[in-house]
Parts: structure tokens; sequence; C-alpha cells
């Protein structure tokens, strides 16, 4: 009644105000232009729309609600699918004095507000948006649905329709690339979610609420069609108590004394139920790191001698006898060293390796491992290293040893040709790399999905996600490191999405979809016509020629040398639009038209 | 004699009043006796000294990508420092710290250990500037007691050579409430 009246009253106070819709690819800003990266697709909102929608899939768009002269609104979602309704936060950007919409405010329809957004300070702000994700089941029905947006405000009312034309297809379960999501302990959680952690109180790192919040970091990139990685261990070896179980005694004494923390944090995330309610439903993660590292198990003061391998032996045979008792045998464990010896805690690098001599390590760890894991146990453990300078090298060297490669992405083009002969031996092979900030054109946070793929890379490691910046909300630095928000500023205690993760989510759907054509058109000419329609260019443009550079020591490469040796394409940087992946969904769509029944 | 009375001037305001730091004082005093300073002027190679403070504005980290360590000395002092962290009461950390060769107002933190603790160390740096308390005790030996950060207490000591030089100090620290999630990242 009250809401009633506060529009009532507006009305006699306010003109009219407006709704109308933009597709995924064109941001708006706070006052109803299209954000400068965007602007290159020329769109305009407009009051209706039709999304071509493969089922088992979400397609996306923006509503914009205008008010001119600002005031309350209501804005109100109708639609016989469901549907999943976000504000879009504008956050400013003080090196471009520009706000880039990003952070996506879960809110129910109907949804009442004012403009200006009051908790977004935006002076003068006309344009609120919002991100609309529509939902299509496996099982619905082909044909078209009408979803309608409705704004009540000021003056008549104001609608906009689109139309979802639910295709026969089905979007494949399983992606040929996997986008990875990494972070790095937990220590930040308290930082990012200070009510939550006030209200819990100091056991807030062995609370409920705690081992929640990981759970929903997990959940939120899994609905994204994503995996997320958290490692356990710092530079120097310290394992975080909920990272792996709790050891006690020296030497041949040494044992796990506790599992407490670790089942309640990797138990749901082991057994898939972490994930129960969501759409993709309940499944296991399918990789999560170890906690090995050259301080744990064993301790480091007895590496070369025989305490070293007792102590690891010990803990990692109770380790693979409590996950195999578990039944958690559907997860890849991996043994991955991150340390480096620039942080001066450990005398060689485990991570991004240059010096041969600090090879034979990986040796001695798969040695050990063996050791401690029957070769019949069904727990399944990988040995990853993330390698750049000596990639060439250690593909040859070890051999047998890592069978997980995640490669630098600039400089993996040097050697790509690896690919096949690396999965032909049964390796799995990523890229790794950054994660565009939210000033560049919305298509360049697919080119990391796309780029794999035609490389026939199985996944792409964003090496950071989960650190948006000291103050993603008014002073924001872009995004770099940050795919997802906190979301305790809005009450809600667990991450909330963003357009980016939303983007890169649906060109995962429509990848899917497009490697699923393989055997009909094959894989050679999907690639060639993905790579034309994103951004004109041929196969060989997308990894880089293998320089002189490459046939020299690289102890004495730098990074000055590697990057001449990378050359810069426009076509994937500045000349890059945000409609080149709208143009691969157009021939995406069109195969599915042309696919039999 | 002069090095004790430095010793009593500086450390025992703070000895006095904290049992930790008098715990702490004890194994820094073990540690200048145990840590081996031609072992520890080892540890970094040359190749990797040359190239520590070189400057080029299109690679900031050339320094950071050439840091290399000598695998027996490193190997050998870190378990030396280990053994040490095993003579605190509660949990702690001993950390060598070595001069800059090429820069007397440098130093750099050469071993690092399992709980990252340093009142010391910007984190990431590879040497920094010498700060006034590791100024004192490589100047004069002493043993010097600092509380910079709140909760946090170091004893820094100093490594000599078999000639009697001061070559290094340890840095052995500790913290009254230990944070689990500090540092696992």
């Amino acid at each position: 009644m009250k809401a009633c009246f506060a529009l009532l009253l507006a009305a006699t106070l306010s003109p009219a105000a407006d709704l109308s819709l933009l597709p995924e690819h064109a941001r708006p800003d706070p006052f109803g232009a299209v954000v400068p990266a965007d602007r290159s697709t020329g769109i305009q909102p407009a009051r209706s729309l039709t999304l071509d929608a493969p089922r088992a899939s979400y397609v996306s768009c923006h509503l914009l609600v205008s008010i001119p002269e600002g005031g309350a609104y209501r804005l109100t979602v109708t639609s016989p699918l469901a549907t999943d309704l976000h504000r879009e936060w504008f956050h400013y950007l003080p090196a471009s004095k520009r706000y880039y919409p990003d952070a996506l405010v879960p809110v129910a329809s109907p949804y009442r507000s004012q403009l200006p957004e009051p908790g977004n300070h935006i002076p003068k702000q006309t344009v609120q948006s919002f991100w609309l994700d529509i939902w299509v089941p496996a099982g619905t029905s082909p044909g078209s649905h009408q979803v309608k947006a409705t704004l009540e405000s000021a003056g008549a009312p104001a609608s906009v329709a689109i139309e979802v034309r639910v295709l026969k297809a089905v979007v494949p379960d399983s992606d040929p690339v996997v986008m990875d999501h990494n972070s790095y302990g937990t220590s930040w959680l308290a930082a990012q979610y200070p009510a939550l952690a006030k209200k819990v109180g100091t056991g807030f790192y062995l609370s409920d609420e705690f081992f929640s919040l990981i759970h929903a970091y997990h959940r939120i990139f899994y609905e994204h069609r994503g995996v997320y990685h958290q490692l356990g261990y710092g530079h120097g070896g310290k394992v975080g108590p909920e990272f792996a179980p709790r050891l006690e005694g020296s030497g041949k004494t040494k044992r796990i004394a506790d599992w407490t923390l670790y089942d309640k944090h990797f138990g749901p995330l082991l057994d898939g139920s972490a994930f129960a309610g969501t759409r993709r439903g309940p499944r296991p993660i399918p990789y999560v790191y170890l906690p090995v590292n050259p301080e744990w198990p064993a301790s480091f003061l007895w590496w070369g001698e025989p305490g070293y391998e007792r102590e690891f032996v010990n803990v990692m045979s109770g380790m693979e006898a409590h996950l195999r008792q578990k039944g958690w045998t559907r997860t890849k464990y991996e043994l991955f060293f991150n340390h480096k010896k620039r942080y001066k805690a450990f005398h060689w690098d485990g991570d991004e390796t240059r010096f041969p001599k600090d090879m034979s390590f990986y040796a001695e760890y798969a040695r050990l491992m063996k050791l401690a894991i029957p070769s019949a146990s069904p727990v399944q453990w990988l040995f990853r290293t993330d390698a750049s300078w000596q990639m060439e090298r250690q593909f040859k060297d070890l051999a047998g040893i890592i069978n997980f490669w995640v490669c630098g992405g600039g400089m993996f083009g040097w050697y790509a040709e690896n690919a096949p002969i690396l999965k032909q031996r049964g390796d799995i092979v990523w890229t790794y790399g950054g994660t565009p900030t939210v000033d560049l054109p919305a298509s360049h946070i697919t080119t990391d999905l796309l780029r794999p793929w035609i490389l026939g890379v199985d996944g792409f490691v964003r090496w950071q996600t989960v650190m948006p910046g000291p103050d993603p909300w008014f002073q924001f630095t872009g995004g770099g490191e940050g795919i997802v928000y906190p979301g305790d500023r809005f009450g809600i205690n667990a991450p909330i999405p963003s357009i980016r993760l939303k983007l890169q989510r649906n060109a995962s759907q429509d990848l899917a979809l497009l490697d699923s054509f393989k055997s009909r058109v094959g894989a050679g000419t999907l690639r060639s016509e993905a790579a034309r329609q994103f951004n004109g260019t041929p196969l060989e443009a997308w990894r880089s020629p293998r320089p002189k550079l490459a046939d020299t020591n690289p102890e004495e490469w730098s990074n000055v040398t590697i990057d001449e040796a990378i050359p810069k394409d426009p076509r994937f940087e500045d000349k890059l639009d945000a409609a080149a992946w709208q143009r691969v969904r157009g021939y995406i769509l069109k195969l599915t038209q042309e696919a039999r029944p | 004699m002069k090095s004790a009375v430095i010793l009593i001037l500086v450390a025992s305001p703070l000895m006095a009043q904290d049992p930790l730091a008098t715990q702490l004082d004890a194994v820094a005093k073990v540690a200048s006796v145990m840590v081996d300073g031609d072992v520890a002027h080892r540890i970094q190679t040359p190749r990797s000294a040359a190239a520590l403070l070189e400057k080029n504005p299109r690679d900031p980290w050339a320094a950071a990508d050439n840091y290399d360590v000598d695998h027996a000395a490193y190997t050998a002092s870190k378990k030396t420092l280990i053994r040490l962290s095993r003579l605190c009461p509660s949990t702690c950390d001993v950390n060598l710290w070595m001069p800059v060769p090429a820069s007397p107002r440098r130093i750099q933190i050469v071993i690092r250990n399992v709980n990252e603790m340093s009142q010391f160390w910007t984190w990431g740096v590879l040497h920094q500037e010498v700060p006034a308390e590791m100024a004192r005790v490589l100047d004069t030996g002493a043993r010097v007691t600092v509380s910079r950060r709140q909760g946090m207490i170091s004893v820094l000591a100093p490594v000599r050579d078999s000639l009697g030089d001061i070559v290094g100090l340890v840095e052995v620290v500790s913290r009254a409430k230990p944070d689990p999630q500090e540092n696992v990242l």
C-alpha cells in the first residue's frame, strides 16, 4: 500500500519513463548509451528482441529502465520460462572516468527502486539496467515463448517483449574447453565479507557460514559452466587447516590425526552434494588441488633423507585410503607445486620452472606418489605443472611424470603442435592467462574459450578470479583479477556474478553445441568458420609462429624478448569488436537449423 | 663486552615484559652459533646476484626471473633454520637475511620458512633498504628484539663466517596469536 502510494505520488511529479532492451554484448552505461567498448556494434536500445535458444541453455539480455527526471519505479518480468533478474552495478573507473556495468546483484521480480539508484551513487543517473537470464531446460517444447517486462513509474506503463525461440538442439552437458577459475587460500574471505565475519565472530574460519561461503564460490562457477580451484597452501608451504587433514608425529610416526575440517570443506564438493538444487544438478567437482608441497606432508627438514619418504608415503597412503573409503573417486586430485624461489622459501621453482636443474624434483615427487598410491587405486591423481620458460623441454623431459600441463597462453602458441602429441599420450593440456577487464569489448572474454578450442587445448585457467580489487564499487581498476564479486554489500553471503561471467557462460554453451557438430561437419571446418566469423582470421592467426628465440637457451630470455617474439595482431586486440562472438553464435544457430532431426 | 651492553640496552625492556621475547632471544642466541655464514654466503648464485640490482623499465621482473640459488647451500641452511624453529615454545619462523654485496644499504631475505612470518619483509620484494634494527645487528653484533607489528616479536641475531665477520643475520619471529589462514596464498 505504501509503495503504491509512493508510485502514485511520483506520477504527479515526474514525466514518462521508458523501458528498452539491449542484446547481451551491448552493455549500457547509467545514462542510456552503450558503453564505448561496445559501441562498434552500432546497436541501439529497442522495445523488442528475439533470442534463439537451444535447449539446456540460458539466453540473456539487458533491460533498461530509463527515467530522465528520476523517481520511483517497479519492474516486473513475466515469463513461461524460469528467469533470473539481476540489477547491474555501474562501476566507476577513475582511470577513464567512465562507468561500466559488471557486478550483477540478484533481485526478485517485481523489483522496486528509484533513479538515481540509491546505493550506486551516480550523479544524474537516468538509466538503471538489469541483466535477464532466461533458462531453457532440456525438456522445453521447441517453439516460441513470450517473455514480457513491464515498467511502472510516473506516467503510462511501458513494456517490452522478448521472444524466445526454443530450438530442438540441446546443449551438451560437458564442455570441450574447461573454463577454470583459480584462487588462493581463504584469508580474503573475512575481508570481503566483513558483515558476515563480524556476525559470526572469532570462530569465523571454523564456522558453518565459512564453509557455506566456500561452497557458494564453487556453486557460482559450476552454475556458469566453470570450475573453481582453490590453492590451499602458501609459497612457504603453510597449509590452511581446512585444506588438509591435521597431521601429528614426526618421521616414522607421522600420521593423519584428524579429517574434520578437510571433510567439512571438501566432502560436499567431492560427493557433489554442494551442488544440490543447481540447474545443472549435483555432481562432484572434476578437479582439486592436493595440499602437497615441499613442506607438506613431509617436513622439509628431512628432504633427501629416509624420513622425508616415510612421512610423505605414510600420510599420502592414509589420504588415498580415506578418499577411497569415502567413495570420493570421481574427482582428479592434482599434485601441483606453486612455489617459486624468488619468494625465498624453497630452492627450486615449482611454478613456471626456468632452470633445468630444478626439474629433477618432479621425478622424485612422482616416485613418492607412486609409492604412496597403489596403481590400481580408484583415487585418480594427476601431476600438474604450470609451464612457461621451459615448456618445450619439459614436454619431452617430463614425459611420463607430468600428465597435466597448464601452459602460458602466449608462449604456448609457439609450441601448439605439441597439443595433440601430449593428448595422444594421455596428458591433459590447458593454457592459462588473465581475465579481460570490463573496459574491453564484450567479446574479449570469449577469446579465452575460442583460442584453446581452436588449438585443441582442453581448458583455460584464469589465474586469479575472486579479487576484484580494494574498492570495486566506486574506484574500480577493471577486474583483471576478479570475475565474481562479494555479495556482502548486498546482504548476500555468497559471491555474485558478473556480466563477464555470464558472457563467458553463454559462449561456453555455444561452444559445447558447436563442438557437437564435429562428427557431421568436421572439426577443421568448424574451427575455420568459427575463426572467420569471430574476427575474420585464418586458423594460422590463432597461434604465434615459432620464433628464433625458441631455439635459444630460455635462461637467457627476458620478458622483453618473449614479448617481442609474440606478434601483436590487432584483430585480437584493438580491432576485435564487441559482436565477434555473436557472429560465431549465428554460425552455430545456422548449423542447428541444418541438422537433421 | 661492548655488544653485551648494547644487547641489554636494546633488548631488555621488551624482554622484561614479554616471556615470548625472552624465549625467542634464547633461540636467536643459539642461531648465531649454528648458522654457518660461509654456507649462507654461497646460497645465491653469482649469476643471480649479478642480476639482482638490474633495472629494466621494460622488464620489471628481470631480477626475480633470474633469482637462483645453490641447492646444497640453501638446503643445508634451511634445515638448520627449521631445527632452530623447533626450539621455540610456540609457532615461530627463523628467517635468514643477507646484505646485498653490491649495495651495502640493501638487504635481502634469503630463506623464509613455513609460516612466512616476518616483521621486515615486504611481500614479494627481492631486496629492500636495511632497516635500522638490522643495521645495528650488522654493525655491532648485538641481538636486537623488535616489536614493530602488533602482536609480533622478532629477535635479530648476527650470522658470522669462519673469519668472524658478520655476513648476515637471522630473524627469529613469532606472534602472540597465530593466524592459521594468513599467508596461505
